[in-house]
């Protein structure tokens, strides 16, 4: 089997930051944690099915693996992360699990031209990437995900390269970066979350008002015989095949 | 293999990708694969894992990182082959 690599070549500068944002964001997620779910549950009005099972299997599969936990989700809205860490955690949960809050990858053009969304997302365990943009940037904000995973936090990166045109799993829009990750930090395992509100027929800024979600989430052990950027790749598409999997089950349930 | 032919596999590796096909006219080891040519960043691995096949050499992640030009990917190939 091909050497695992773990990479955390980040600067004291970055890993200082890293734990000045934590930190505050820790220290202030009472407020921001029950203002986000207040939006989503209340002016929102979004509900989870069978959320109290959902959080129950969570917290199970959580006490089952000490691994660093790389949540996967397909990609349909601009808020599916806030939902999914909703759906999985519950807001007082997360005030006394803070590492568990996932941290996310949002793309900087979406946010960056307010400030207040700028700041909300520093809190909130954001690290901006620009897609597309430079590989060296992309490489970064990679090894940046690399090293808070090897601290016992878990984040989030969703393996399709987009929000879904179809407004179904794309196989071949794949992000290479969640094979990186999962490829260079030992252990680190992904978990497929498969999330739709029941009204939501294909990709848009956020699901409808009133909406209600199915989700379902999966460990998977990724495999490849293959060493460098083919393990990396070959991991990305096991990731995006079963999220298309977890679809097709979803549809079949309808 | 000189550093031409690798120069002239690369491009022809890089081409199926190529969006502005004007800038393949002038191409040269400063072209930016992403920038000037724009070829799609997802693509980028695409055509990497290409030069693994045509070359056969094998890329790690960070190996990539470096792959900015077509000169930094012959760069990249010549010091694999060495």
């Amino acid at each position: 089997m091909p050497e695992v690599r773990f990479l955390t070549r980040l600067s004291f500068r970055t890993r200082s930051a890293h734990a000045f944002q934590r930190g505050v964001g820790h220290l202030t997620a009472f407020f921001w944690v029950l203002a986000i779910v207040f939006i989503l549950r209340v002016l929102m009005r979004y509900r989870i099915r069978d959320v109290a099972g959902v959080r129950s299997r969570y917290r199970t599969l959580l006490k089952e693996t000490d691994r660093p936990l790389l949540i996967c989700p397909n990609h349909l809205t601009m808020i599916d992360s806030a939902v999914i860490a909703w759906a999985l955690g519950g807001s007082w949960w997360y005030l006394f699990h803070y590492s568990r809050i996932p941290w996310n990858l949002p793309e900087y053009n979406n946010y960056a031209s307010q400030w207040p969304a700028r700041v909300g997302a520093w809190l909130t365990k954001c690290i901006p990437v620009i897609r597309g943009g430079r590989r060296e940037d992309v490489s970064r904000v990679i090894r940046r995900v690399q090293h808070l995973l090897s601290r016992g936090e878990t984040a989030l990166i969703f393996p399709e390269a987009r929000r879904s045109r179809s407004g179904r799993v794309e196989p071949n829009a794949v992000a290479h970066a969640v094979g990186r990750i999962l490829t260079s930090v030992p252990g680190c395992q992904p978990l497929c979350v498969y999330l739709r509100g029941d009204r939501q027929q294909t990709w848009s800024t956020a699901p409808a008002r009133g909406d209600s979600f199915y989700i379902d989430f999966e460990l998977v052990e990724p495999k490849s015989d293959h060493s460098g950027m083919r393990r990396s790749r070959d991991f990305s598409q096991q990731i995006v095949d079963r999220l298309v999997g977890m679809e097709e089950e979803y549809f079949a349930r309808r | 293999m000189t550093r031409d032919e690798i120069f002239a596999k690369v491009v022809e590796i890089v081409k199926p990708y190529v969006k502005n096909e004007d800038a393949l006219v002038a191409v040269g080891d400063d072209t930016n694969i992403l920038e000037d040519l724009k070829v799609n960043s997802a693509r980028l691995v695409d055509i990497i894992l290409n030069f693994e096949d045509e070359f056969d050499i094998e890329v790690e992640d960070e190996d990539a990182d470096a792959v900015n030009t077509v000169g930094d990917a012959v760069a990249l190939i010549q010091e694999k082959l060495a």
